[in-house]
């Protein structure tokens, strides 16, 4: 049996003045799910989720999140989720504790649990130690943290994360990502992220790529890459001649160079074939799969512009 | 919804404790208005019978008034650090955010006028015990109204350096049309329309008129000190200035919430970083 929608977007645009920042846009999030909007600065991924959010107005089209319309059911949706901004909205002057407190005042989360809860989301993103630490003293990777603590300590069912990750290092970055997952895991909550790094929409059940504000593919990133994309097979061989009879008479066009080929494979049984057959001659073999940059390229005709 | 107000309030007055630099200006700027203007009216006011009091109650109620307004524009900075977004996706209705904020002015006016009511006391400055209890009400009332006023004018405003010139523009008339540290009995006649449009004006008599035990004293006698007003054969109570306050703080903290509950804040800086 088919899942629920946690998200439904129906034909929805969104004009600023003259210029359309989104164009007409439908989809869908299963609930449960990771969903990723890839695609450039300037796209029109922070309109749909400042809409979604109900920050701002939609010019045109439906968005119901858990059934609710986000323009007309202002308050349950806002209930629903929870945010973690591109930038960051915490108080600096409050300690991590109390901005935890007031988010939990404000969505009315049960007295009794308050206490628990904010321990529960502190040791889920590792921030024990900071609870009463001024936020404006933390570091930029503590601060999304605590930013994603906080989106979550009313136990949401969508989170939306506005770019969770950009501006922090690498390695901040990756626990950051890993905090996400485990949360998402451990609380079965719909993820709705915005993100222009490849390898956060790599792990997400379905990515959405948006360019000048219309969606140009939708799908599992295993899809997009299979469709969009070619494996590229690179062969070093002792003996050219044999190979280059091959590809020939298999019809595949192939770059050498000194004994070193390179050709897209359009099948994987094909390259399969050809090593089993040049195995003897073979000194070094890589198989590249595409990746969604190649997706984002192939579709778009551009890199993405970080 | 209470649970929201007091939530607001908590904020304001923990962000108080830990503002040292707002309490140590708050301390410093009435202690200086104190000694400046005491050589000031000590002349002046020589007709006046209680010189000492008749300062400090205007102190005090100058710092309730700039206290409220400063409380009230940190919803600027609420703007710029980003928070305000964070108050404007949560499931609460945006009159609770307004009244918790105003509350939360009016409460903060209230601890920093008592800062000065101490200070006041060393000087010599001595209520009686039930006077002094009335006058932390009429402080609230004070507060909450320019804090209503500040609140609205924050909203209209919306940038912190047209805000800071909207206080300035503000507030230096109102103080000095006010009679907290010119006495009205000196201002020329042309000015008192304006005088007596002034908000500030009639808290300040309100304030007064308890602070110096000038409940039993006839009509003229009020005129006379300053704390009752004659304008063109109509007379102005002392009563009838807390009614004026009271007036004007409904009407600000409506025109506030208006404001509040239309904005949909996406015109503002965090929200401008445009069509993405």
């Amino acid at each position: 049996m088919p899942r629920e929608n946690a998200i439904e977007v129906q034909n929805f645009t969104k004009k600023f003045g003259n210029f359309t920042a989104v164009d007409n846009i439908s989809f869908a999030v299963e609930r449960g799910s990771r969903f990723a909007f890839l695609g450039p600065n300037g796209a029109g991924k922070s309109t749909t989720i400042n809409t979604l959010c109900t920050v701002q107005e939609k010019t045109q089209g439906d968005l119901l999140i858990h059934g609710h319309d986000v323009s007309r059911q202002q308050d349950q949706v806002r209930r629903d989720i929870g945010i973690v901004f591109q930038e960051s909205t915490l108080d600096p002057k409050l300690t991590v504790e109390e901005n935890l407190r007031l988010h939990c005042d404000f969505y009315r989360v049960p007295r009794s649990e308050v206490q628990n809860r904010i321990g529960f989301v502190l040791e889920l993103v590792d921030l024990l130690q900071w609870r009463k630490a001024p936020v404006g003293s933390l570091s930029g990777g503590l601060k999304r943290r605590a930013e994603i603590a906080r989106g979550l300590v009313h136990f949401p069912k969508v989170l939306f994360l506005d770019e969770p990750t950009t501006g922090l290092d690498p390695q901040t970055r990756a626990s950051v990502w890993d905090y996400i997952q485990r949360l998402q895991q451990e609380k079965d909550i719909t993820l709705f992220l915005t993100t222009h790094y490849m390898e956060e929409a790599e792990i997400c059940n379905q990515v959405a790529i948006i360019d000048h504000g219309r969606i140009v593919a939708h799908d599992s990133p295993a899809n997009l890459k299979h469709d969009y994309t070619q494996t590229t097979v690179h062969l070093d061989v002792r003996e050219p001649d044999g190979v280059r009879n091959y590809l020939s008479h298999a019809g595949i066009s192939y770059v050498e160079e000194q004994g070193h080929f390179s050709f897209k494979a359009q099948q994987v049984t094909e390259s399969v074939a050809l090593i089993s057959e040049f195995k003897d001659s073979i000194q070094d073999l890589n198989i590249q799969k595409g990746t969604l940059n190649d997706v984002f390229l192939s579709i778009t005709g551009k890199e993405i512009r970080v | 919804m209470t649970r929201t107000i007091l939530a607001i309030l908590k904020r304001e007055l923990i962000k108080l404790s830990r503002d040292k630099m707002r309490l140590f200006m708050t301390i410093f700027m009435s202690a200086l208005f104190l000694f400046i203007f005491s050589f000031i009216t000590k002349s002046s006011l020589s007709n006046i019978s209680q010189p000492l009091n008749y300062l400090i109650s205007g102190v005090v109620i100058m710092t309730v008034f700039q206290a409220a307004f400063t409380n009230s524009m940190q919803i600027l900075e609420d703007i710029s650090s980003g928070f305000m977004k964070e108050i404007l996706v949560a499931p609460v209705a945006r009159y609770q955010i307004a009244l918790g904020q105003v509350l939360a002015s009016g409460l903060v006016s209230v601890a920093q006028g008592l800062v000065v009511f101490f200070l006041g006391f060393f000087l010599g400055f001595r209520p009686d015990f039930l006077h002094a209890v009335v006058m932390v009400p009429l402080m609230f009332l004070v507060g909450f109204t320019f804090g209503a006023m500040g609140l609205f004018l924050a909203t209209v405003t919306r940038t912190s350096s047209r805000f800071q010139l909207l206080v300035t523009i503000v507030s230096l008339p109102l103080t000095f049309l006010s009679g907290a540290y010119i006495p009205t009995m000196m201002m020329p006649g042309f000015l008192m329309p304006i005088v007596l449009l002034n908000p500030l004006t009639h808290a300040t008599a309100v304030f007064r008129w308890m602070a110096l035990h000038m409940e039993s004293l006839p009509v003229a006698e009020l005129i006379r000190n300053g704390v009752a007003f004659s304008f063109q054969g109509f007379t102005v109570t002392p009563a009838m200035s807390a009614l004026l306050v009271l007036a004007m703080g409904i009407g600000f903290i409506s025109l506030a919430v208006l404001k509040f509950r239309n904005a949909d804040f996406s015109h503002v800086e965090i929200f401008k970083k445009g069509p993405h």
